[in-house]
């Protein structure tokens, strides 16, 4: 998915003369078109990520549209007031692209398990957050942010699933029976469509934006289920099951809320993301163990 | 707040010479209405902030014009000296000044972008400069890499490793529109820089990161404004260390760390504002 992003922002630079791409020295074999295209409208600014979202606002100053990558926990953990302040509270059309999210990572180490980040910048009010869940909706992406004009963030994660073939923000694939609900996103959304193959009764909802969220939509496809399951690759509390928490709280949804998903770090090592997805119930296993 | 009908404000955003006393008269006034603090700060950046503005083209900042020269006051706690020298440059109105930390008004006491002119909310620290050098690359990638960007910092502000980031950048890029003035009043909040972190000698510290580095009397517009004028020509990104004095031309607040925090009372302003009268309009 990062590659149709990616492909998509190079297609508008050639039209759109305010998009800049702005990255802190990561996207090898990947971003070097940009500079080889659009040489003025290309900076790499090196390992420097409050730079990067500073010169981000300054570009955004001059009506430029930029959008700036790179591994997400460098862009949205160290840059938090940067973020908050120089896009937050401008509300300057700035696009952060952040990859390697999730246990994308794995064997890195618990400073690269990214599963905590889209929840910290929920609490800015300004900025959309997307995690597109496959290679249809991530080809949307780039051209739906632009028309939108609004600050934002991408969750890129690994892979290029073809399944939800859908570009709603939401996607319902539902099952035969009306009990249970799987709600996800990302990576982990793929673990619950291999669920629902294996399980036909099981209802599976993927969400691609994850703010905001379209709530009357969204309210009508939890309602008929007396069972909702988050599962994610990323704190319960802070990621989509709070937000559905508080979806829930304020519509007529009778199901029940609970939580597949990390609760905290860990030093563990595992070789891949496969070892924290089976940990932490996240794969087709752990999916169908949590549905009973 | 009554301002003296002697400080002449352009009407068309011509360039005005503009006393510094006089916007020190109306600073005082405004934190003294308001209660407000860091009178020290707002007191040591009036001469850099006159020198900016009178280096720019007040008009087209005033209209938001795309290729206007940018101003990114970094130091955010200066709001009333910036907004009082852009009131006297007749980039906003003097009225607006009266609502300085009011109820339901603009003017907060961190420069806020509310404010028409204002280029970007500043507050937090080590934030505005990497902004500016986002500008410097803009304008230059919008062909319009003459036009200035000046960016204020504070010597305790400097600290901020953010700082640094942007300043490597700005070398690596050769902005040679991008200029950053340095308020090297040597107190930052509770103490005096130099035991917090001594960074002496800061010219070479700036040399050493490949700027182009002046040092004046940061109490002279004169000699800010040549240096601005010298730095831009020469055509690589520059800084000026703006020798200054916290808390300057108001006695009992001169050098000390707690007119950081402290607001006016009235007798204080008084006070201040007589000390003033005896300085006449120099500089």
């Amino acid at each position: 998915m990062r590659g149709q992003i990616i492909e998509a922002i190079h297609r508008r630079m050639a039209t759109d003369p305010d998009v800049f791409f702005l990255t802190a020295d990561m996207g090898i074999n990947l971003v070097e078109k940009f500079e080889e295209s659009f040489p003025e409208r290309f900076a790499n600014v090196g390992i420097a990520e409050q730079n990067l979202v500073g010169v981000a606002a300054g570009l955004a100053n001059l009506g430029y549209r930029p959008f700036a990558y790179t591994i997400s926990n460098f862009a949205i953990h160290r840059c938090f007031e940067q973020i908050r302040n120089e896009i937050g509270i401008h509300d300057y059309p700035v696009t952060l692209l952040g990859t390697s999210t999730g246990y994308d990572n794995a064997p890195l180490g618990p400073t690269h398990h990214i599963i905590d980040e889209w929840g910290a910048l929920k609490t800015i009010p300004e900025i959309d957050i997307y995690c597109p869940s496959s290679v249809a909706y991530a080809g949307t992406l780039v051209d739906r942010i632009l028309a939108a004009g609004r600050p934002a963030y991408v969750r890129i994660p690994k892979g290029g699933p073809k399944i939800p073939d859908s570009t709603d923000h939401v996607v319902k694939l539902p099952g035969t029976a009306s009990e249970v609900l799987l709600v996800s996103y990302g990576t982990p959304a793929q673990s619950c469509i291999q669920a629902q193959e294996r399980e036909p009764r099981l209802s599976v909802l993927v969400v691609n934006r994850l703010r905001p969220l379209d709530e009357e939509a969204v309210v009508a496809m939890l309602a008929p289920h007396a069972r909702i399951i988050v599962v994610e690759d990323h704190f319960p509390s802070t990621g989509l099951y709070g937000s559905l928490c508080e979806l829930v709280a304020r519509h007529p949804v009778q199901g029940r809320l609970s939580s597949l998903a990390p609760q905290d770090y860990t030093l563990e090592v595992g070789n891949s993301s496969e070892y924290f997805y089976r940990k932490y119930g996240l794969d087709v296993s752990g999916v169908l163990a949590s549905v009973g | 707040m009554q301002v003296s009908s002697t400080e002449k404000v352009s009407a068309t955003g011509e360039q005005t010479r503009v006393s510094p006393t006089a916007v020190r008269r109306t600073v005082l006034t405004m934190l003294h209405r308001a209660k407000a603090s860091h009178l020290g700060s707002n007191m040591s950046v009036v001469e850099m902030l006159c020198a900016m503005y009178g280096a720019v083209d007040c008009g087209k900042i005033r209209d938001h014009a795309p290729d206007r020269s940018r101003i990114v006051v970094s130091k955010g706690h200066c709001a009333a000296a910036t907004y009082a020298t852009m009131a006297h440059h007749g980039v906003v109105p003097m009225s607006l000044l009266d609502t300085y930390h009011l109820d339901g008004s603009m003017l907060a006491g961190h420069v806020s972008h509310a404010v028409r002119g204002v280029e970007h909310s500043t507050g937090a620290l080590g934030h505005g400069l990497n902004v500016a050098v986002g500008c410097a690359l803009g304008l230059r990638s919008r062909g319009h890499s003459d036009r200035l960007v000046l960016t204020l910092v504070g010597d305790g502000e400097i600290q901020e490793g953010s700082i640094w980031e942007g300043l490597m950048f700005a070398v690596h890029l050769r902005l040679r529109n991008f200029i950053v003035l340095v308020d090297n009043n040597r107190i930052s909040s509770i103490t005096n820089t130099e035991k917090v972190i001594d960074m002496r000698p800061l010219t070479a510290r700036f040399e050493g990161f490949g700027l182009n580095v002046r040092e004046v009397d940061g109490h002279s517009v004169a000699a800010i404004a040549a240096a601005i004028a010298e730095l831009h020509a020469a055509g690589r990104p520059g800084v000026i260390v703006c020798t200054t004095v916290k808390g300057r031309d108001v006695p009992f607040a001169e050098w000390q760390p707690m007119w950081h925090y402290k607001s006016l009372t009235d007798e204080q302003c008084a006070q201040a504002l007589a000390h003033l009268d005896t300085l006449g309009e120099r500089r």
